[in-house]
């Protein structure tokens, strides 16, 4: 589903984020990147969706060229992929529901749809309740919930997320968690940048180290590795 | 465009023209100052010129005989000019009749003007050369000089000659205060798009992380850009139509023997292209400050 073909990364500073990177990840993996702050993680996750796109190498998803593609594909690119971020970026002026709605709303998807469809994430990521609630009345994880639901609204076939636990306690967390394994389990493919050491040696799911912008191991069922 | 998201534009529209409502208002009037400069200095021209034109047709050559010529020397020269090619007629005026003129605008004691003038009438025979056409006038009157009984011409060349120069110092000036006026619109309206993509951010980013089109997030600000430029061509073009109205008015009422252009085509022209320019001019404006912003 995904593949990386001697990916190298220089930003204008000439810092060298990633540094010819190979890498394929197969349709319904559930893939974590862990290494240390500043090894190209963050990078590598933004040229998933192509926030970013390589100095060197390609990136392909679904037989997708991201490297050629065309700038007005970008927003199609991005209708099947969705993202969530360790600062939810919720729109604080917006309720619940609004912030999830959205997402719909800005690729014209039809009212009463927008309505149905909110209504089943909402249930789906467990904020029923609160979808009239502002971001800024909820706890971290139900912001994170949020930010979930609205990332996962259009069914998307990939799901990136950078450090999606980074604010939360580990009780909180391990909720999120639940959530993103039960999406998984739907057929949803999930690459998560993280440093939650607990985290990675309990899903015993696939591990990809990263160190100085290169693949260090890639294992199956793998662990943290880290020390921290 | 599916009436979805029109609606949502609409109202995205709305919402950011009231978030900065003193921006707007400045733009709007930057606009419209721009736009009433350029509507009247229009009408200015078209009077300008409609004035050089109707002068112009009642162009006369005032052809000026030499003081030995006899009366029928004067008669022979007057057959000779009114069969030249482009005469339209040729009017006599005699030292005689001169003289008894120039007496009625003094008034009274003419019959003893010729004795104070120590017995000798300073006016020459006049003949009032008409051309057919205005344009041959300098060449005709260039034509009627060389004959050896004229003595010298004169005709409005020259008075024309300084209304066409000082319409069009008048034309260079205005479009010279119409271009800065309008620069100050156009920046202030890309301000004005700017300030509300900047308040904006952070749902521009969800926008384009969920997968909005690139025409999806921009529509709003044109529109914006716009409703703001057409609201100031608008005002402008209501006040130069009733500006001019009444300026027009007055002048045919005070001094009737001024020609006043009251063209109802160059009206509605002049209003339709208002209104066309205060939207280019917020398109303009929109799309300098979206440029940027949209690329990445």
């Amino acid at each position: 589903m995904i593949q990386l073909t001697n990916v190298s990364k220089i930003y204008p500073n000439g810092a060298r984020a990633l540094v010819d990177v190979n890498l394929k990840i197969g349709k319904g993996d559930f893939v974590f990147l862990v290494g240390p702050s500043g090894a190209g993680k963050s990078t590598l996750i933004r040229l998933l969706y192509r926030e970013e796109s390589p100095t060197r190498g390609q990136v392909q998803i679904n037989s997708k060229n991201l490297v050629r593609m065309k700038e007005r594909e970008v927003p199609y690119l991005r209708r099947n992929i969705g993202v969530i971020f360790q600062d939810f970026k919720l729109l604080p002026n917006k309720t619940v529901f609004e912030n999830v709605a959205f997402a719909l709303e800005v690729i014209g998807v039809v009212k009463r749809e927008v309505r149905s469809r909110t209504r089943a994430t909402l249930e789906l990521v467990g904020l029923a309740s609160k979808e009239t609630s502002y971001p800024h009345e909820l706890s971290g994880g139900e912001q994170q919930r949020v930010c979930v639901a609205r990332a996962i609204i259009n069914n998307p076939a990939l799901l990136v997320a950078d450090e999606p636990t980074g604010n939360l306690d580990p009780d909180t967390a391990w909720d999120i968690m639940d959530l993103l394994y039960n999406i998984n389990k739907r057929g949803t493919t999930i690459v998560m940048a993280t440093h939650a050491k607990s985290i990675v040696n309990k899903m015993q799911k696939r591990v990809i180290a990263i160190e100085n912008g290169k693949v260090a191991r890639d294992e199956e069922k793998g662990g943290y590795g880290y020390d921290t | 465009m599916t009436l979805n998201s029109s609606r949502y534009i609409l109202r995205e529209t709305v919402n950011s023209m009231k978030r900065n409502p003193w921006l707007s208002i400045a733009s709007v009037i930057t606009v419209m100052v721009s736009l009433v400069i350029l509507g009247f200095s229009i009408f200015f021209l078209a009077n300008a010129s409609n004035m050089a034109e109707s002068f112009e047709s009642e162009l006369e050559i005032a052809t000026f005989v030499q003081d030995n010529a006899t009366s029928s020397q004067v008669d022979a020269l007057r057959n000779q000019i009114l069969e030249m090619p482009g005469v339209a007629s040729v009017t006599l005026v005699t030292k005689e009749e001169a003289l008894q003129d120039f007496g009625k605008t003094l008034g009274g004691t003419q019959s003893n003007l010729l004795a104070d003038l120590g017995g000798r009438n300073p006016f020459p025979d006049k003949l009032t050369v008409k051309a057919t056409d205005p344009q041959n006038v300098v060449a005709l009157a260039e034509v009627v000089a060389a004959l050896p009984e004229v003595d010298k011409v004169r005709y409005g060349q020259g008075f024309v000659d300084q209304l066409l120069k000082f319409t069009q110092w008048l034309r260079w000036i205005g479009f010279g205060v119409v271009a800065a006026f309008s620069v100050a619109a156009i920046v202030l309206i890309s301000i004005n798009v700017k300030m509300n993509v900047f308040s904006r951010r952070r749902e521009i980013q969800i926008m384009k992380l969920v997968g909005a089109s690139n025409g999806f997030i921009r529509w709003p600000f044109l529109i914006e850009g716009l409703a703001l430029g057409l609201v100031g061509g608008a005002m402008a073009a209501g006040i130069v139509g009733m500006g001019y109205n009444s300026i027009a008015m007055y002048v045919l009422s005070k001094l009737t023997f001024l020609p006043v252009v009251q063209n109802a085509v160059l009206f509605r022209q002049v209003t339709f292209g208002l209104l066309l320019s205060g939207m280019a001019m917020g398109a303009l404006g929109s799309a300098i400050s979206l440029q940027k912003f949209l690329r990445a």
